[in-house]
Formats: structure tokens, C-alpha cells, sequence
């Protein structure tokens, strides 16, 4: 596809929607984002430390990534990498149990973490003159992080909260859980960060020590620092605070059992508790972060769900309205994951109708390629998210960091836009026939769980 | 399903001062013993945390503000780093306007705006701003209604002729009505099984009694199924001016183009006379202890709180400061009593809501279903002790080193100093406080926090609401102290009668 770039001029609203009732190809292309600017340092000890300078508030973040997430966990140990990173504020060497965030509080700034499949995340805010504060913060865990039987017992019944809160006590907060659980047979993926209440239970000491000699370790770590500081006088600081622990003896593991590949299309029902509608999930797996298909997907999901255009929303919610809500989305992440378009049943209609509408968007997709100007939005959508996505220092560092920890490549942070912009329909199409297939297709329906009535009783006293 | 659930999220810009933080920062209290969580054994120095580098001067951006002829209010931020611009605008008036028996329709009309106008289908506005890779969002919350919307800045005049269009044409048709309204009582019937909002409207209904600021600003399935086209137009009429409007123009175009294409888009938008200033009749508080019954839930909503200060008044500074000591950044008393020494909760905090005519404040926390009592009697102590007990020093200073600190952080993005800009003008507040914050702030002392939680909290007057699992925990309450439990289960729920409770000879609506 050419792309020639013009100036939106006065009136261009009109121009493109004549342009759009005509289907004639539209040439305006999305803005160049401006670049991050940054450097990349390895430490002896395998910390890799990633530096990007921006004066513009007195303000600096820290971002520290470890390669290590649920897709990690053994089995029997599901949400133990979150378990282990409520740990992380219990105290070390210098600090005392909780006292990592309140340390932060007191010079204004603001911590906190996260986990997802595959890493966990360390970040804090603060005024640029506490930068030394944080490093020292961060390398005193990394190096001398201390948990007895009190604390790890005690955070695990916070942790107990945190899955009740999030996702047991909340509408549809079970979807996660039930896709995944579905969709995969053998990959740690099956299960979902937060883990299993059992799983939690089991967590012993002698894990929690495992994990922290295997995955806690400086060459599993990257380190990001973006905001106002000198670059010079920040390594300087690093290597004091961070170039003091040592090396780890053992490599890294790396291996995660593979997801074989479906085995034909499947279709399940399952009843879920706090399930206020009726739900078609329509489930297909893709492939990973960095695979040359993974760019036409997120096109593609654009094309089928993104903004009150899309097709999913104009079809299933605005035309036919089957559909409360709906939309589609791909997650790509370090292992192949799953592309899943999720419909709620618009009262008076049936799964089986909704089912059908979702199966046939996917299907045009296959069937020919979307429209110039379809895929000419979908990337200027993607544009708008890229920049929006690189407003703060925390956004910019997690751009930096995935690159570097994910795809092991941190050019990758800038280099990808490029890539996205010459996606072209026929790219799409193909990804469509390629990962819309009829035998690796599993539609999960969920419905309200019956055996309990939804308001049953009167007032209790 | 975030999504669906976002949609009925909507929040203006910052009037309410905070949001939940997934990790409650608290004081320590205890040393407990630890061991190391290695086998491994490394030389490690004992030290202090490092002294800090020198400190940068921190001041409030530049911004410019205009006034055009018609009496809009245009507010510029500048910012250059990458190629996007952002408009949004502000009409001074939300669900507090709307009528006391018909909640949800500034939330409606508002919803409306981007679906139609005079030249434009829903369809082909929504193909436009697509197009472009644009987004636009409408929403009203409790004091005024919004237009956002942001694009590549190579699109900003586009950008404000849509803000245009939507803000001062919607066509409000029929069928938009009807999908729209559709789209609402779908989401209300989500949000009934939400704990979470479910606590919120009944606390807000608690406190705020028959005022509009108690009464969800969505509405209720009944208000919303009596909305008319005619509550809409009027709606739109009555408040839809320039003169009670301000537009914010920020991003990456210059201030002449920012305010020649505001006067461009608006210049034209006819001024008009403003309505009657929304009711200010706030009930007293009073002590009122509500179960909302949710068989078979595995977590209860704690939410305890009463009346405050509305936005603008001398004290909301210093009782933010108290409430900060007893639930927020720097302090967090509930924090370090329920989740740090008993488990009992992820997470535990406090917060002020501060609005026009008045405000509240609000303690909340989510624990399982046995521990509610336990939960609600901790929580109530806590609140009884701010007033009780003059604060340490140690206390104050750490709110205040937070909210001062923090102060930096919170101009980050030109959005968020429009923000405070805005928020300014929208409660009548001295513009020049914005460059004296830090110094306001760390002007506060113990003897003010003693006073401002004397005058402002009143234990024996809390408004408590409880969402979940009633019979897990309903005995336990007159067990630790609580009388008087009123419960409810969902279905008999109706926030326009005074007890709450549906009356029996009445349709189910």
C-alpha cells in the first residue's frame, strides 16, 4: 500500500465521508509519533538498565521489570508470582515490613505493582531529587528481601481479599478465569495471575525462597528510569546500589510446556455466579508478541471492535441489536495467546442468534479483505493509542521495558510503528483465514448460574 | 465487560479529589522478626535511606485563559512533545439540575449528544472521528456534563468543529433515544449486581437525602423509562450556552490557533439567560446503619461516611489533610489497621467528595463476608478517634509531605494541568491557589486538623451501608455495638421512597 501523507485541511470531515459513501481509497496517513530517546547499559552482574532524560516536570520514574510471571508458577503454585510480589513490600535488610511504601508516601511520590503472565512489575513516582531514594529502595529487595511464616501468612489472606474483591464479588469478573481455564489445555496460561484459593493456601516458605534465588536475580531484571535526571549521574547511583549484588550462580529457566495445538471446534456452556446476563465468548488461539502476524491482528481487532464504527459494535449492538455490549480483542502476549470476542446477550435474545452474529463478522473477515479506508482507520486509531500511550514517564518506561524484556530487543519500543503502518488488507485478510478456523474454534456460552434465584427472600430480622 | 461497565463510569474532570490505589500505603506499627527470603548469603551494608539531590523549583505551568464575547470561558495548555491536541468542554451543569422525581436526565441528554445532530447521523459521527483515529466521549457527572475529545493535531479543526456540532446540534431523535435508553437500563441491570455501586447510590441517597446528589445521576430504571424527548430538548436548551460553559483546548497547536479556532467553532454559539442556580437543601446528617442483601456474595461493601464541605469552602483543604491522616496517601490509619495488622481487606481508605453546594466524606473498604462486623467496627472507631484524639505530629507532617510532594506529579500531563485549572474555575476558586498550593498546604497544623475534625466529623451521625451476604453477618452487628440495622434485599430497593423499600402495593418498576 502507497501512503502519502497529507495535511487534514478545513472541512476534511466532509471530504472523507463522500470518500467513505464511495469507496474510494483515501491517502491521508497517521502522524509520526516523535521517538523516545534513551539508552541501554548492562550491568556485570546481567541487570540491564534502560535511561530516557525528559526535563519537562521535576519529576522521575522508576520502572523494574522481572521476568517472571504466572506463566512461571509449578504446578500446584497457581498466583504465586503475586503472591510473591505483595511480598516484596514485607521488609529487607534496610527496610522494615511495610515501610517501602510509606518511605515513598513521605517525599510525595507514589508506588506500587503488578503482575501479569509473564512479568512482574515494580514501579515508583517521585520528585526527581528522591531518584537516589528509590534505586536504594529497589536494590535492598532485590538483594536482601526477608520473610518469615507471619508475613507471608498475613499477605496471603490480603491476597485471598484481593480475588474475592476483583474478580469473585464483581459482575463478569469470572470471564478471565473461564476463558482461559477453557481454552487452554496445557500452558500455564490456562490459569490467571490471581490463581486458585487452594493454590494460595499451599504456599509455603520454602517456595517463596525458591522463587526468589531462581527469578529475583539482576540478569532476570531491567531496570527503567525515564524523567529528569542526568543520565551519567543516574548510572553512576545504579552501579553504587545495584552493581553490589552479585551475580546469580544458575541460569534462568526458560522452559514452559507448549499448548498443542485444538484438536477441533468445541462448544461449552457453563454457568458462572455473578453473571447478571447471559455471554458468547467466541475463542481462537493466535500466535505471540513479535510474530510478524501479530501486527495484522491488532488491525484486525481494530477493524472488528474499535470505536462505535467498528463492526462488531455497528453489527451486533447498533443494526441488529442482539448484543448489549460487545467487542473483540486480541492479546498478544510472550507465549501464543488467544484472539476472543465476548457478546452480552441483549435481553429477548438468544446465545444461539449472538453466536451466529459474532461467527459471521469473523467470517467476512476471511472472506475478503476489509476496505482501504477501514484499514486506513484502524491505524490511525493505532496512532492515537501509540501517542496517548507515551504521555507520562510510566508509560514511556513500559514501552521501553516490554521491548526490552519481551521481545529481548528495546528498539522494538519505536521500531513496531513502522511495521503497524505498513500492514496492509490483504495482510489482514490472510491472518483472518489463517487463525479463524473452524477447528480451533471453541465458543464458550455463560450463562447466570440458576441454582441460585436472583433475588430470593425477603428482608432478614 | 470492563467496557460496559465504563460506560456507566462517568467522571468529569477532578472534583472527586482521589481514586483508589491498589496498594494502601500505611505507617508501620509493628517490627515484626524476619529471615531472609534467600539461602543464598551476600555481604550487605546496614545504612539509612540516601539523603536527596538538590531539589528543582517546582511551578504551576503556564496556561492562558480567554473569554469570548458570547461568554465562553476558553482555557489553553500548550505542549509540544508529541503531535496530539485534546478539546473538551465543560457545561456547568449535571445531574444536580436534574428534577427531584426524574433522575438521569442530564446523564441521557448527555449521552445523546454524539448520537445525531441537525446534519449528522450517529453513524457518520461516529465514521468521522473513527477515521481519523479520533475519540469522543460524552458523559454528565454530579455538577456538569462533558464533551471530550482528542486527535492528531493535524485534525484539531475538525476536532472543534465536531465539539461544535455535538455540543450546541444534537438532534436527539427518537430511535437514538430509544437505543441510547436501551443501552442505560441494560447497564443499570449490570450495575445492581455491582456491589460496589450498589453501596455508592444508597450512600449517596443516605447522605444527600431527596437533593439531586442523591439520586444515582444515571437514574433509576424507573426514571429512566419515564425520560421524554421534551425532558431532553429542555434539558439542552435550558443549560447548553456559552455563557455557562468553558472549553479546554490542549496539546500540540498554538495559542493563536487554539483561540481563533475556538472563536471559529463557537464564536457563533448564542449566549443566553442562565438558569436558576440547582437546589442547595441538604439534608442533616443522621445516623442510619443500611444492609443491602446479595445472597451468596463472598465479600461485603463497607461504606461509612456523612455530609462535609462542598468544594469551595476555607476548610476543605485542612479536612482533606484529616481525612488523608485517616484514610489516604501518607497517612492511612484504616490501612494500617485492616489490611496491614489484620488482614481483613486488599484494600482500606478514605476520601472527600467535594461538589458545588456541598460534600461528604467516606470511608470504604471490601473484606469477606464473616469479618464484616469486625470490618465496620474498626472503621467506625477510626473515625470516632480522629475526632477524639488531637493527631501526632509525625501524622500530619506525613499527609502533608505527600499532598506537597505529590504536587509535581499531579502537572505531569497538560491534561491534568487543565484539569486543575478548570476545576478552579468550575467552584469559583482563586486562580492564584494554584501556584501557592504547597505553601497553603504545609500552612496547616495539629491545631487545625483538631479543629476541622472536631467541627466537620460526627460519629453519632454516620450514614453506614453494607453490600452483601446479610446472613453471614447481620447477628454480629448488635454484637459490637450497631442497633437499628435496616435490610434490604435488592429487589425491594427504591431510592425515591424515604425507607428505602419498595412499596408493596406499587408495580415492580
Amino acid at each position: 500500500m502507497v501512503c502519502k501523507r497529507v495535511r487534514h485541511i478545513f472541512g476534511v470531515a466532509v471530504v472523507v465521508l463522500v470518500l467513505m459513501m464511495l469507496g474510494v481509497d483515501p491517502v491521508n496517513t497517521a502522524v509520526r509519533p516523535t521517538k523516545l530517546d534513551y539508552r541501554i547499559v548492562t550491568l556485570p552482574n546481567g541487570l540491564k538498565v534502560i535511561l530516557s532524560e525528559d526535563h519537562s516536570t521535576p519529576i522521575v520514574h522508576l520502572q523494574l521489570w522481572y521476568h517472571v510471571g504466572s506463566k512461571n508458577e509449578p504446578t500446584g503454585r497457581t498466583g504465586f508470582a503475586h503472591l510473591f510480589e505483595h511480598l516484596m513490600f514485607k521488609g529487607s535488610h534496610n527496610v522494615r515490613s511495610d515501610e517501602h511504601l510509606t518511605l515513598i508516601s513521605r517525599v510525595g511520590g507514589d508506588g506500587n505493582a503488578y503482575t501479569t503472565e509473564d512479568a512482574t512489575v515494580f514501579l515508583e513516582t517521585v520528585p526527581s531529587q528522591y531518584l537516589p531514594l528509590v534505586l536504594w529502595l529497589e536494590a535492598d529487595r532485590m538483594a536482601t528481601l526477608r520473610i518469615n511464616q507471619t508475613t507471608l501468612d498475613s499477605e496471603r489472606e490480603v491476597v485471598k481479599e484481593e480475588r474475592r474483591w476483583r474478580y469473585e464479588n464483581e459482575p463478569f469478573g469470572m470471564l478471565p478465569e473461564i476463558i482461559y481455564d477453557h481454552a487452554f489445555t496445557t500452558h500455564p496460561y490456562k490459569h490467571t495471575a490471581i490463581g486458585s484459593m487452594a493454590d494460595l493456601e499451599a504456599a509455603s516458605i520454602n517456595d517463596v525462597r525458591e522463587f526468589f534465588d531462581t527469578y529475583y536475580v539482576p540478569e532476570n531484571a531491567t531496570l527503567t528510569v525515564v524523567g529528569d535526571f542526568e543520565s551519567e549521574n543516574a548510572l553512576q547511583m545504579i552501579e553504587h546500589y545495584f552493581g553490589r549484588i552479585p551475580k546469580a550462580t544458575n541460569p534462568v529457566p526458560r522452559e514452559i510446556p507448549r499448548e498443542p495445538p485444538p484438536t477441533g471446534e468445541r462448544q461449552v456452556t457453563v454457568e458462572a455466579d455473578n453473571w447478571p446476563l447471559p455471554a458468547v465468548v467466541v475463542i481462537h488461539p493466535i500466535t505471540y508478541d513479535g510474530h510478524p502476524d501479530a501486527y495484522p491482528l491488532h488491525i484486525l481487532s481494530k477493524i472488528l471492535s474499535d470505536g462505535e464504527s467498528s463492526r462488531i459494535h455497528r453489527e451486533l449492538v447498533y443494526e441488529q441489536q442482539v448484543a448489549v455490549s460487545a467487542f473483540g480483542q486480541q492479546t498478544i502476549i510472550e507465549d501464543p495467546n488467544l484472539f476472543y470476542a465476548v457478546a452480552l446477550v441483549q435481553p429477548g435474545r438468544t446465545p444461539e442468534e449472538v453466536t451466529a452474529a459474532l461467527i459471521s463478522e469473523l467470517e467476512k473477515m476471511k472472506g475478503e479483505p476489509p476496505a482501504e479506508d477501514e484499514v486506513q482507520r484502524a491505524k490511525n486509531q493505532f496512532a492515537r493509542d501509540y501517542v496517548i500511550g507515551r504521555m507520562t514517564n510510566e508509560q514511556k518506561a513500559a514501552h521501553l521495558a516490554h521491548a526490552a524484556v519481551i521481545h529481548d530487543d528495546v528498539t522494538t519500543a519505536d521500531a513496531e510503528f513502522d511495521i503497524f503502518m505498513d500492514v496492509t488488507k490483504d495482510d489482514v485478510q490472510r491472518v483472518a483465514q489463517a487463525y479463524f478456523r473452524d477447528d480451533n474454534r471453541l465458543v464458550l456460552t455463560i450463562l447466570p448460574r440458576q441454582s441460585r434465584g436472583q433475588f430470593f427472600g425477603r428482608a432478614l430480622r | 465487560m470492563r467496557q460496559l461497565a465504563c460506560r456507566f463510569g462517568f467522571v468529569g474532570i477532578g472534583v472527586i479529589s482521589g481514586v483508589c490505589f491498589l496498594l494502601t500505603t500505611a505507617p508501620v506499627f509493628a517490627q515484626r522478626s524476619s529471615a531472609s527470603a534467600s539461602d543464598v548469603e551476600i555481604e550487605w551494608p546496614s545504612e539509612a535511606p540516601p539523603p536527596p539531590l538538590i531539589e528543582q523549583s517546582v511551578v504551576f505551568p503556564e496556561y492562558q485563559i480567554r473569554t469570548l464575547d458570547n461568554g465562553l470561558q476558553v482555557v489553553f495548555v500548550g505542549h509540544y512533545e508529541q503531535p496530539i491536541v485534546n478539546a473538551r468542554l465543560l457545561v456547568r451543569a449535571g445531574a444536580s439540575s436534574d428534577s427531584r422525581d426524574k433522575p438521569g436526565v442530564a446523564a441521557l441528554a448527555a449521552r445523546l449528544l454524539n448520537q445525531g445532530t441537525a446534519t449528522r447521523t450517529a453513524q457518520e459521527i461516529a465514521g468521522i472521528v473513527d477515521y481519523v483515529g479520533g475519540a469522543l466521549d460524552v458523559g454528565a457527572g454530579p455538577d456538569l456534563s462533558f464533551v471530550n475529545t482528542i486527535m492528531m493535531s493535524d485534525s484539531f479543526s475538525l476536532a472543534l468543529d465536531m465539539l461544535s456540532d455535538v455540543v450546541r446540534s444534537p438532534a436527539f431523535s427518537p430511535e437514538e433515544i430509544e437505543r441510547q435508553r436501551q443501552q442505560v437500563l441494560s447497564g443499570l441491570q449490570v450495575s445492581y449486581d455491582d456491589p460496589a455501586y450498589l453501596a455508592s447510590i444508597v450512600f449517596n441517597r443516605l447522605i444527600y437525602g431527596f437533593h439531586p446528589y442523591g439520586m444515582p445521576h444515571n437514574g433509576t430504571p424507573d426514571s429512566v423509562s419515564r425520560i421524554t424527548r421534551d425532558d431532553l430538548v429542555s434539558f439542552h436548551r435550558d443549560h447548553y450556552m456559552p455563557n455557562n460553559a468553558m472549553l479546554a483546548i490542549v496539546g500540540d497547536v498554538t495559542v493563536e490557533e487554539a483561540f481563533l479556532g475556538a472563536e471559529r467553532a463557537f464564536g457563533s454559539w448564542l449566549p443566553g439567560s442562565l438558569p436558576d442556580g440547582v437546589d442547595d437543601a441538604v439534608p442533616l446528617p443522621t445516623r442510619r446503619l443500611v444492609v443491602i442483601d446479595k445472597p451468596g456474595s463472598v465479600q461485603t461493601a463497607v461504606r461509612v461516611g456523612h455530609l462535609a464541605l462542598p468544594r469551595a469552602h476555607e476548610d476543605f483543604l485542612a479536612f482533606d489533610l484529616a481525612v488523608k491522616i485517616l484514610g489516604g496517601e501518607g497517612g492511612n490509619r484504616l490501612g494500617s489497621v485492616l489490611r496491614t495488622q489484620r488482614s481483613l481487606t486488599y484494600a482500606a481508605s478514605a476520601d472527600m467528595v467535594g461538589r458545588q453546594i456541598a460534600g461528604d466524606f467516606m470511608a470504604s473498604t471490601d473484606t469477606r463476608s464473616v469479618a464484616t462486623a469486625e470490618a465496620l467496627r474498626l472503621t467506625v472507631d477510626e473515625i470516632s478517634r480522629l475526632r477524639r484524639e488531637r493527631p501526632q505530629d509525625a501524622e500530619l507532617r506525613g499527609a502533608q509531605a505527600y499532598l506537597a510532594g505529590n504536587f509535581p506529579i499531579t502537572l505531569e500531563t497538560p491534561n491534568a494541568i487543565a484539569s486543575q485549572v478548570l476545576e478552579a474555575i468550575m467552584f469559583g476558586l482563586d486562580l492564584e491557589e494554584l501556584e501557592t498550593y504547597r505553601e497553603r498546604i504545609n500552612a496547616v497544623t495539629v491545631d487545625d486538623i483538631e479543629r476541622v475534625s472536631r467541627d466537620y466529623v460526627q460519629p453519632e451521625s454516620l450514614s453506614i451501608v453494607l453490600v452483601g451476604d446479610a446472613s453471614t453477618f447481620v447477628d454480629d452487628l448488635g454484637r459490637v455495638g450497631f442497633q437499628n440495622v435496616e435490610v434490604l434485599s435488592r429487589s425491594e430497593l427504591d431510592l425515591a421512597e424515604a425507607d428505602l423499600r419498595r412499596k408493596s402495593s406499587s408495580p415492580v418498576r
